[in-house]
């Protein structure tokens, strides 16, 4: 066995190596899943983020939190808030910046830190910055930096250090800086700020939405009684990081996908054995001729597999697991997270171990079987050139009306259908390989498109947003006097939560206000800056008094179930707006919104004759940064803030970020089956020059030179990577609708199916160039073979 | 031996062949010498190990002398590669097969056109009717669009003669194609390939065949990698 074994080891080794290929896939994903599935919970609660946080129409004094801290059900309870401002990250370049206010960082309990660098906690006039946030500010440690305050306008802080904050999102993601301030040092900056958020932890149902909204409400009501009136509760998903159900969802899903790839490897390891079992058979007739029993014989074709994948175990599972680290360092970075342990369960291991050695064991026992049970006599009568696998005569008359060109030609087609077990798998490993491919650039396409679209819906290219409610006539007076500003519409805008029964403002929201908030914007009814894709009812109208109409976000988040002619209850301003939907407008890259007329929004927000956004026209889109940094200035001039400045740079930089874990994932996946394929595919096609031997040996004797056979056995190999490449193709599809509605639930926006001519090309050239590639050994040890060494005898 | 006309077809000069089976050394054909002539229907006839197969694969390039010349039809074979002996067998030597060797995946009439295509023999517009006329020729017309496997043992060596016809050889070879065949069919085989010579072709047969003097013209016997008799008196061995 040993030597008929490395007789074969060409193709031995192939198996070996393609079951290691995706033994190292499942590792990677099984490690990458363990591993992150403890480390981003570890991550977020080891921050004890609140339960819930509660903004006060006041200051919370200690007096009040030692009150709070002995209500029941309440096991911590500290003070906060958070400031809105800008930040100089470039000559006339702004991002809005975060500020986190912490009264005490020593003793900082919820929403805790982990401080990284320099001063802690940051001496008067500093802050520390989340460390994912330093390099978008395009500054050092220990380096000044220009931001402006809502009441104190610009002024300049120091960076004194870093912090890891594992709650929040990267920083690059959201295009937000996040900084962390003293309460004295915002005063000392000329910034006076009450500490006006509650965040509380609930002692029981810590992990119960339900059991925290109940202790909340109570919380709440007491509050009221004793005078401190509650404005509005936000409740974030319990114990859980904004990102970790769609991380399980992401791992799932290539958990499955390299599953899929073991198990396309175990089928070929079958293949590989089926084939060294066609060629043994002389010698499996002669053991049986001389007293073997079937199961003996059996037990060392299986004790072969084994031993293969022993191999592939050994090989694959040290590489999954380096590729593991890599796939884990990138996921951490992208997600904020800090690993503290790489450790594995011991199961890992023995899982990865059993499913190395039963996966295959399992899919090559029929073969092995088949063969062991063989007679004697059926086993020698083994002559001439052999129909195998050619199937029922009905088959085989199917098969011979295939027609291509010439009798060369319809030789090589024929072949191909030859074993159809083996088409069938190779087609699969390069057609899933394939589909995976092609769907890791659909989705970059539909990501692609889905920022095309909104940028081409959005017919304006600055929005500008106002520290302060400012004059509507002065402001537009000031923007369209600055050069290259054609067009300036008002777009007020207010933050806005879902009205309860008992008065209490609840929104399912995190601490950096992302993930199930809703904004209230004052739209133009007769607007040209947006391109309105109504997919229920209709646009505003001038009359429209109590109408909403509503984007696809908001009716799949903060108003899930909303239909066309309900009333819906909002709270802007803390004043309740109650409102019915006439429309949904399909928005992408927008947060969910709820649009009424100008005159609707001025009575909710008792503004009327005010403005706090801005839409602008510009003459040419590429002079954007530089006509922002123009209207930014002549609006100080006049003593008007600017809080925000959105281009469309800063739009498709802040939404790019979610979709890349996704892509990248997909194509290492890709990638791993690609791999398993192509070797599935050259182990197809030397195994067929094996079983064909003779074959080539009459084309041989007939006149066939070296270039026909090898022209024969590539043209084999490449019909079946255009085929694959035609199945992945249609594969892509449904694939990509399904994955593309994960990356749609993480970025929240809505993607429509794209189909990537690039990747379908790219795929198209690495299938051709594949299989060229892999079936020119073949093809060259056929056109090798001597006409003298494949008929024994004539 | 010399042709009895002119330049025979084939010549063997003190032709030797050897096998080396590990530490042993095995001799095939022992110098031999002989000549065909055109039109000729040679039957190889001798014991199994007596060499017939092996002085077959020398005659049509399938194997190459450890020492001596072979020339056929004024080519010397035995200095040519692999590669110039592959074509040169495709357009001068017709091989039949003991077990058939038909292409299961091409319909009878694909495999005869098979030999066209690969040599590049005749206008592709002429191959199928070329091919479909030999098959009619060689009695199985019916059958040209079948699969081999559908064919009876018989019907499958006539059908691996019109393929070794198919590029007009002057040669044809044929090693035991009765071999698996009955008695009956035998017959037919033996007779459809002594007939070949009508249009001027040599047929080199190897047959365990008893009474080949009723298709071939000359009997060449063969005994320990030496020629031990020759019908046609005319035979040199050398020592």
């Amino acid at each position: 066995m040993l030597r008929d074994s490395y007789a074969a080891r060409g193709r031995l080794v192939m198996v070996v190596v393609a079951l290691a290929v995706s033994i190292a896939a499942v590792t990677t994903m099984l490690a990458a899943y363990n591993v992150l599935m403890r480390e981003v919970p570890r991550n977020y609660l080891s921050t004890n983020p609140a339960s819930a946080q509660l903004e006060m129409d006041g200051a919370v004094s200690d007096e009040l939190l030692s009150q709070v801290r002995n209500r029941p059900n309440i096991a911590g309870a500290e003070a906060a808030a958070t400031v809105l401002a800008r930040i100089k990250v470039g000559p006339n370049e702004w991002l809005p910046l975060l500020l986190f206010v912490v009264p005490n960082f020593e003793s900082l309990q919820i929403n805790t830190l982990e401080h990284e660098s320099g001063a802690w906690p940051p001496p008067s006039g500093a802050m520390l910055v989340e460390r994912s946030a330093l390099p978008l500010t395009r500054a050092a440690r220990n380096r000044m930096i220009s931001i402006e305050l809502p009441q104190a306008g610009r002024r300049s802080i120091l960076i004194a250090g870093t912090v890891h904050d594992p709650g929040l999102a990267p920083a690059w993601q959201e295009q937000t800086i996040y900084g962390y301030v003293t309460p004295q040092s915002l005063a000392d900056l000329g910034e006076p700020t009450k500490l006006d958020l509650l965040k509380i932890v609930v002692g029981h149902g810590a992990g119960d939405a339900n059991a925290i909204g109940s202790t909340v409400r109570d919380l709440a009501s007491w509050l009221n009684a004793q005078g401190h009136h509650v404005l509005e509760a936000r409740i974030p998903p319990p114990k859980r990081h904004p990102h970790q159900a769609q991380m399980s969802a992401v791992l799932v899903m290539l958990l499955i996908f390299s599953l899929l790839a073991l198990f396309l490897g175990a089928v070929l390891t079958a293949s590989v054995v089926g084939g060294l079992l066609a060629q043994h058979v002389r010698q499996i007739a002669i053991m049986k001729a001389i007293g073997a029993r079937s199961r003996q014989v059996a037990r060392l074709y299986m004790g072969l597999v084994c031993s293969l994948g022993i191999a592939a175990v050994a090989i694959g599972l040290p590489l999954g697991l380096m590729a593991a680290r890599g796939f884990i360092a990138i996921v951490a970075e992208l997600l904020n997270l800090q690993i503290d342990s790489l450790a594995l369960p011991w199961w890992v291991f023995v899982v990865t171990l059993l499913l190395g050695i039963v996966a295959p064991a399992v899919a090559a026992l029929v073969p092995v079987m088949v063969a062991a049970r063989r007679t004697v006599r059926h086993a020698i009568d083994d002559y001439g050139v052999s129909a195998g696998g050619q199937g029922s005569s009905w088959t085989r008359r199917a098969l011979a009306r295939i027609r291509v060109t010439d009798a060369a030609s319809n030789l090589v087609v024929r072949n191909l259908f030859r074993r159809r077990t083996r088409l069938v798998l190779t087609l699969s490993l390069l057609a899933g390989a394939g589909a995976m491919f092609i769907t890791s650039l659909n989705l970059k396409a539909a990501w692609e498109h889905a920022i095309t679209q909104a940028v081409s819906d959005r017919h304006f290219d600055l929005e500008l947003g106002l520290q302060k409610i400012a004059s509507l006539e002065r402001v537009l007076a000031v923007t369209t006097a600055v050069p290259g500003v054609v067009n300036v519409e008002p777009w007020n805008v207010a933050a806005a939560s879902i009205g309860n029964k008992d008065g209490l403002d609840v929104v399912r929201r995190y601490p950096d206000g992302a993930h199930g908030g809703i904004v209230l914007r004052g739209a133009p009814p007769n607007t040209q800056l947006i391109a309105h894709t109504m997919i229920e009812g209709r646009w505003l109208r001038q009359q429209d008094n109590d109408a909403v109409v509503i984007n696809t976000l908001a009716r799949t988040s903060a108003l899930r179930g909303a239909k066309l002619g309900d009333w819906v209850s909002l709270s802007v301003d803390h004043r309740p707006l109650k409102l019915r939907i006439v429309g949904v407008v399909r928005e992408l890259l927008t947060p969910g919104a709820a649009y009424v007329t100008p005159g609707t929004f001025a009575r909710a927000m008792r503004a009327v004759g005010l403005v706090n956004a801005v839409r602008i026209v510009l003459a040419d889109r590429e002079q954007a940064d530089g006509v922002a940094g123009a209207i930014v200035q002549a609006l100080e001039r006049e003593h008007i803030g600017v809080k925000s400045v959105l281009t469309d740079k800063r739009l498709t930089a802040a939404q790019g970020g979610h979709v890349y874990i996704l892509v990248l994932a997909l194509g290492f996946i890709a990638a791993m089956m690609a791999v398993v394929g192509m070797l599935g595919l050259a182990s197809s096609l030397g195994t067929s020059v094996i079983e064909r031997t003779r074959e080539f040996g009459v084309m041989r004797a007939i006149g066939a030179r070296s270039g026909t056979v090898i022209r024969t056995v590539v043209g084999e190999g490449l019909l079946i990577g255009v085929l694959s490449w035609i199945v992945a193709l249609l594969l892509s599809l449904p694939l990509s609708a399904q994955v593309g509605e994960v990356l749609a639930s993480i970025s929240t926006q809505e993607l429509s199916l794209e189909l990537s001519v690039s990747g379908a090309g790219w795929w198209l050239a690495i299938v051709l160039f594949g299989s060229t590639a892999v079936s020119f050994c073949p093809a060259r040890q056929a056109s090798k073979l001597t006409v003298r060494q494949t008929l024994v005898a004539l | 031996m010399t042709s009895s006309i002119g330049n025979p077809l084939i010549r063997l000069r003190d032709v030797s062949k050897c096998y080396e089976l590990g530490a042993r050394r095995f001799t095939a054909l022992r110098h031999i010498s002989l000549d065909v002539d055109h039109g000729e229907r040679v039957a190889f006839v001798g014991k199994s190990g007596s060499g017939k197969t092996t002085l077959i694969n020398l005659l049509t390039g399938i194997d190459s002398p450890t020492a001596g010349e072979i020339h056929v039809a004024g080519h010397a074979i035995h200095q040519m590669s692999q590669e110039e002996l592959t074509v040169w067998r495709g357009r001068n030597v017709g091989i039949v097969f003991q077990f058939f060797q038909l292409l299961p995946t091409l319909t009878i009439v694909e495999n005869v056109m098979l030999p066209m295509d690969f040599c590049d023999m005749f206008e592709q517009s002429q191959r199928r009717p070329r091919a479909l006329a030999l098959l009619r020729r060689l009695g199985i017309p019916d059958q040209a669009d079948k699969l081999p496997a559908d064919l009876s043992g018989g019907q499958q060596q006539r059908a691996a003669i019109a393929r070794a016809l198919a590029n007009d050889p002057p040669i044809v070879v044929a090693d035991e194609p009765t071999g698996n065949l009955d008695a009956s069919t035998s017959d037919e085989v033996m007779s459809l390939l002594g007939s070949l010579a009508n249009d001027g072709k040599t047929v080199l047969t190897v047959t365990h065949e008893r009474d080949v003097d009723r298709f071939f013209t000359r009997k060449l016997t063969l005994r320990d990698g030496m020629v031990d008799g020759d019908s046609a008196g005319v035979l040199k061995v050398c020592a």
